[in-house]
């Protein structure tokens, strides 16, 4: 198990396009220090590898099928409401892909 | 406003008082919390009077969490990423209440996106506790809390996935109920840990809890981990017979030899627990200790914090400023979000957000994600276990009373308090019902004792609090110290 060090930090930060002030950082390390203390007890319990993890508080799944309706789609303008920079139906963004030619 | 439900619909089926009389008090009312305790962050003066009806609810004035989409109305999430989004829809709880003819005159504040436990994050700032405003309300439901302490109405909207409702109840000396996970439809309620976000309410007294939860619950087409509780009147249930029941409580957790150098303020409250349990006892509870590996219960806040931010992580992946948002600066669709993101979130999400990537990361899964999972798979299946013998779990909501917002910090601690502080999340990891009730003062600041059943025993857990609520006597407790 490597060390997180500030630099996985920035890394794992910039993955998410999240920008992180050293002090931002810092308490990052700090609550890793605790965290994987307590991940490190927790991979020591004995068979702990053989439990099925549990990804949902209700271990209810679909029991009933529900009835399928016709529903409108939202209107455009209502979709576009919140969105600061559009033309016409489209959401507008910078280029994507650069032109070389 | 100061009185329940029930009460304040029979003054207006008299004609006593009309709705649009109550409306102008709440009005009135949000304005002075504002100015006190920061508790808004939209206050509705232009709200309607709707028809007064048959039903407990109509004509009423609530507030709503601002993470619930309100359509028309500004739901911020409390984020600067979200400062001016207006929603085209009504979240399902919020239209169910509509549909019982409450009327909604504010939107309270909360730690960002529910992410957070002090109510500190708000990005309209810090939410102030109603009996000191030199302390923190709690979150993340914080101006809920505060409001309905404050008697601005009966009861607020709240949202629960560490503890975001019971905290903030019990430093704030009122009720604060978690339903079982899906009860009340998700759909419109901005996501946080969707295998852990509950909605619910914050009321000052159980019997107002019950009403309220039974007008927003129901199934939902639009979220398919709702179910049907057509069958479970929670308000009709309460008979307040509980004789015989039986609830158990954590040894671990209460046991004053446990705490090396433990505070005034952790031996006071551990004290009041203990006299709440012998008015169990003297209503006939049957209350019993158990014990279990402290091992697991330090673990409990390391492994909400792994699996809570491992979803945040993906759920808040839609917040780019392009679609809805501010859109930040930049020549490209990256630094446009990398902007958007830096400068809109606070430093405690974006923190929390680095800790969810990197668990995910195919790498650390193993260690951190999967096992976090399986930890929170023995964890529920012992209370389970436990709930076979037992109605309920009861323990002190945390450590005390509010802590001071000067130097206030909402980070993981390596202490030996942390399972005490940290415990409601157990409700959080099996869905179970949960509802923390006040159980008295400490340096005359209230303090706390949560209740949690097994899933789908709402209607039981809420009994249980009913009757501990009628012999504890802090019913319907607003800041002050006056109560029924």
């Amino acid at each position: 198990m490597g060390k997180i060090t500030k630099e996985l930090v920035d890394d794992y930060a910039k993955k998410l396009l999240i920008g992180l002030t050293k002090e931002e950082n810092d308490l990052v390390l700090k609550e890793f220090d605790i965290i994987t203390e307590q991940m490190e007890l927790i991979a020591n319990i004995p068979g702990i590898e053989k439990i099925e993890p549990m990804t949902h508080a209700l271990d209810r799944y679909l029991d009933d099928l529900d009835d399928d309706y016709v529903e409108e789609a939202i209107e455009i303008n209502e979709a576009l409401s919140n969105c600061q920079s559009y033309v016409d139906r489209e959401v507008k963004v910078p280029k994507v892909v650069e032109n070389n030619g | 406003m100061d009185s329940e439900i029930i009460k304040l619909h029979e003054m207006l089926i008299k004609k006593e008082i009309t709705s649009q009389e109550l409306i102008k008090e709440s009005l009135a009312k949000s304005h002075e919390v504002q100015e006190k305790c920061n508790a808004f962050v939209t206050i509705l003066d232009d709200a309607l009077a709707p028809e007064v009806t048959d039903d407990y609810l109509s004509g009423i004035p609530f507030g709503i969490k601002d993470n619930y989409a309100t359509k028309g109305i500004l739901s911020t999430g409390s984020s600067n990423t979200l400062k001016n989004y207006v929603p085209f829809f009504d979240a399902t709880a919020v239209c169910n209440l509509k549909n019982h003819g409450a009327v909604a005159v504010n939107k309270t504040a909360l730690d960002e996106f529910g992410m957070g436990g002090t109510g500190t994050t708000c990005h309209t700032g810090a939410v102030k506790n109603p009996w000191d405003q030199k302390r923190m309300a709690g979150g993340s439901s914080a101006g809920s809390a505060t409001a309905v302490a404050l008697g601005v109405y009966p009861y607020a909207l709240g949202s629960d996935t560490g503890d975001s409702i019971r905290k903030p109840a019990a430093f704030c000396g009122i009720v604060g109920y978690k339903p079982t996970y899906g009860m009340i439809s998700r759909y419109g309620l901005f996501p946080f840990a969707s295998s852990m976000d509950t909605c619910g309410v914050l009321t000052r007294t159980v019997k107002d809890a019950a009403i309220v939860v039974d007008a927003m619950k129901g199934k939902d087409a639009k979220d398919l981990t709702s179910w049907d509780s057509k069958n479970i009147n929670l308000y009709k249930s309460l008979d307040g017979q509980v004789k015989g029941k039986k609830l158990f409580y954590i040894k671990e957790l209460v046991d004053m030899a446990n705490y090396q150098n433990a505070s005034d303020e952790l031996i006071k409250h551990l004290k009041n627990f203990q006299e709440v349990i012998k008015k169990c006892q003297e209503i006939g509870l049957i209350v019993e200790e158990v014990s279990l590996d402290l091992t697991l219960l330090k673990a409990i806040p390391s492994v909400y914090v792994c699996l809570s931010c491992a979803e945040a992580t993906s759920n808040m992946s839609n917040l780019t400023g392009i679609i809805f948002g501010p859109r930040g600066e930049g020549k490209t669709p990256e630094e446009i979000i990398m902007n958007h993101r830096t400068k809109g979130f606070s430093p405690l999400i974006k923190r929390r957000f680095v800790i969810g990537s990197y668990v995910l990361q195919k790498e650390n899964q193993e260690r951190y994600f999967l096992n976090a999972a399986r930890l929170r798979r023995i964890i529920v299946d012992k209370i389970k276990e436990l709930f076979k013998t037992y109605d309920g779990l009861i323990l002190p909501v945390s450590t005390g009373v509010a802590p001071y917002l000067d130097g206030s910090k909402d980070e993981l601690v390596k202490d030996d308090t942390a399972p005490l502080e940290e415990h409601l999340q157990i409700a959080n990891f099996g869905g179970f019902p949960s509802i923390t009730i006040p159980s008295g003062h400490i340096f005359s600041l209230p303090v706390g004792v949560n209740i949690t059943g097994n899933c789908y025993d709402d209607a039981n857990v809420l009994n249980i609090a009913y009757a501990l609520e009628k012999s504890l006597g802090f019913k319907n407790l607003k800041q002050g110290g006056k109560h029924e």
